[in-house]
């Protein structure tokens, strides 16, 4: 799946590309305004993220852009500015989601997981990965074609684990998946635990194979 | 306070009351002095008449002897009488009792004593006149003095008041322009055209004075908003490469542990940058949108939301929250708000303890059990609070403090019954 990164910054195109290609993501980088729209132009993209401060242009002003060339792709806003504004006038204007630098790149995996399933399949959004079964419009779960209860935080983090499959998350970056900013006011994020302890025995107790591994102690990864 | 006209106006009175009171001992002396020296001089006057008319008469002894004693039974106060010898003149001023109107009590009589010979015989002759007492000439004087310092008094504050209105009235306009100036505000005041020089000195200077302040708060204000939004990009990037080094292989759990705390650390600068870039905001006025807010639902809805937190430390939640508080507020600001004062509560109790959240609707009070009383003081301040030891940003309060400000709302802290209590009122 082909993704692109408009983003001025070297060093954060480079580690966001180096963790998208383990995603068996196809990673393009346009660093301006004119790169980037060039780019739009010639090619097709599953799903775009856009940097909102560019030289040579406003990203706001490219939104537009993709959206009247192409209506499928999914685009993603990846600011340093964090004001609310921009996040409003970006979601108005088509973007299908925001984010605030600085964030997790697994948070961006799964962000664009999200995304361009949602827009790949015309909003009937069904995951399926061997016994298990996500109908992500419904947020309804289902183990051997039987429906497994989840709260809407364990939900959230199964779509987490399959937005960064075969990857080490740590507690830090699903607390702040689960509470955001919050997360980062308390030292320690038992809560986290609960969770995914909860989520392990419902899929297991539904006949669910044991994906979701413990690494490191305090890390996590969905296994296939 | 003493007002400035009033000040100026003190002085004035108490001098002219000093002078127009040491006046008045001296226009008695004065007077007195006049009236005591016109009657020496009526006295000689009549003595001299007196002695020059016996002496032209050429009485003889017999007839002397009779005019004499006709004189004295006539005119008692004026007493001729045969003395012993010729003596030098002299003068008295004595008080006696009227003899003729006893109602009018003492008199003062200015008295002189001459002597001269009739016919080889030595006359001594006393010739008193009435003249004004003491404390009725003080009297006087006294009257029409404090009169005139009414006068005078009136005088002086009519025009005074009159004069001084016109002449302060630019520094009263340039007050008034102080007293409304607003640092926060960012405008500048423009000052009239006085036409004075004084004045005119003062509003240039107190100009410039405003213009850099406001200045320098700009500067500090986009300094603060500039360093944050620079700080942005290398703690992303701090952050993407830590996240990169997690995912490689092989790595030991003792290093998981460490970028595990390294990444704790970098959430914690992340917060204070994102905190004052918040701060920056708030002050920058750029969050200018009003609503209505029901409080009631909002804060039930965060408390839910940070239910993971509360069970976390197994907190006792006691709720108060009275339905249907609705409040005008810029909605952004205040659930950022409710947030940090419920973490705020949340990250300062002990596993197990008691949270007690209440809404009236006049009030938002937080409270959360404590030893020892806070300094309230610095709790409000940035950076206030903050230790290196807590994950704490330091800015909560701060934030908190910025938002009730914006609001036009008060916060407050205060210790009772080993409970730290926050609160937030608007009525």
């Amino acid at each position: 799946m082909k993704v692109l990164l408009i983003e001025d910054e070297q060093q954060l195109a480079d580690s966001i590309i180096r963790y998208l290609s383990g995603e068996h993501y196809l990673c393009e980088h346009a660093k301006s305004y004119q790169q980037a729209y060039e780019k739009i132009h010639l090619y097709e993209y599953e799903c775009i993220l856009l940097d909102l401060m560019l030289p040579g242009g406003n990203g706001i002003k490219l939104l537009e852009q993709i959206k009247e060339e192409n209506k499928d792709t999914g685009v993603i806003i990846i600011s340093a500015r964090d004001a609310i504004d921009d996040k409003i006038k970006g979601l108005q204007t088509g973007a299908d989601d925001y984010l605030a630098k600085p964030f997790h790149l697994s948070e961006l995996s799964a962000r664009i997981y999200s995304v361009i399933r949602r827009r790949k399949f015309q909003n009937s959004n069904i995951i399926e990965q061997n016994e298990l079964k996500l109908d992500l419009l419904a947020k309804k779960v289902q183990v051997h074609q039987q429906e497994v209860f989840l709260t809407r935080k364990e939900f959230d983090l199964l779509m987490y684990f399959l937005g960064n499959q075969n990857r080490v998350l740590s507690k830090n970056a699903l607390a702040e998946h689960l509470s955001g900013d919050i997360a980062d006011m308390l030292d320690d994020h038992n809560f986290v635990y609960a969770h995914i302890k909860n989520l392990k025995r419902k899929l297991s107790e539904a006949g669910c194979d044991n994906y979701l591994k413990t690494i490191y102690g305090t890390g996590y990864k969905w296994e296939i | 306070m003493n007002k400035l006209l009033n000040k100026s106006m003190k002085a004035f009175v108490l001098y002219a009351g000093i002078v127009l009171a040491c006046s008045i001992p001296a226009y008695y002396a004065i007077i007195d002095f006049i009236w005591e020296h016109e009657l020496k001089e009526h006295n000689r006057i009549e003595s001299e008449t007196t002695r020059q008319n016996l002496q032209a008469l050429s009485l003889t002894n017999e007839e002397l002897t009779e005019s004499v004693t006709l004189w004295n039974k006539l005119r008692p106060e004026t007493q001729l009488q045969p003395a012993a010898a010729v003596r030098p003149d002299s003068t008295y001023n004595i008080y006696r009792k009227n003899k003729y109107i006893p109602a009018k009590g003492w008199d003062r009589f200015q008295g002189l004593v001459t002597y001269f010979t009739i016919n080889g015989k030595v006359f001594r002759l006393t010739q008193e006149a009435n003249m004004e007492e003491s404390h009725e000439t003080i009297i006087a004087i006294a009257g029409v003095t404090f009169l005139f310092f009414l006068i005078l008094l009136g005088g002086l504050i009519f025009i005074s008041r009159k004069i001084s209105e016109k002449l302060w009235r630019p520094f009263y306009n340039s007050l008034q322009k102080i007293q409304s100036f607003d640092l926060h505000k960012q405008y500048a005041i423009q000052f009239e055209k006085t036409g004075i020089e004084e004045f005119e000195t003062l509003n240039h200077h107190l100009e410039k004075l405003i213009a850099g302040n406001i200045a320098v708060y700009k500067q500090q204000k986009e300094f603060t908003q500039n360093a944050s939004h620079e700080l942005q990009t290398p703690l992303s990037i701090v952050k993407f490469k830590l996240d990169l080094l997690y995912q490689s292989k092989p790595i030991t759990d003792e290093q998981s542990e460490l970028i595990n705390e390294a990444h704790q650390s970098l959430s914690k600068v992340t917060r204070i940058n994102k905190n004052l870039l918040l701060l920056a905001k708030i002050e920058n006025s750029q969050f200018s949108g009003k609503e209505a807010i029901n409080l009631s639902a909002l804060l039930e809805n965060h408390i839910s939301l940070l239910e993971d937190f509360l069970e976390d430390k197994q907190l006792q939640v006691i709720r108060h929250i009275t339905p249907g508080v609705v409040l005008s507020g810029n909605k952004v600001l205040v659930e950022i708000m409710l947030t940090n004062l419920i973490m705020n509560a949340v990250r300062h109790s002990n596993l197990g303890d008691t949270v007690m959240m209440t809404l009236t609707e006049r009030q938002l009070e937080f409270s959360n059990m404590g030893a020892a009383p806070l300094e309230e003081k610095i709790l409000f301040r940035r950076f206030g609070t903050s230790s290196p030891n807590s994950t704490g940003t330091g800015l909560g309060l701060a934030i908190v403090r910025q938002v009730c400000r914006l609001h036009g709302w008060q916060e407050s802290y205060r210790f009772e019954n080993g409970f730290h209590i926050f609160t937030v009122a608007w009525a």
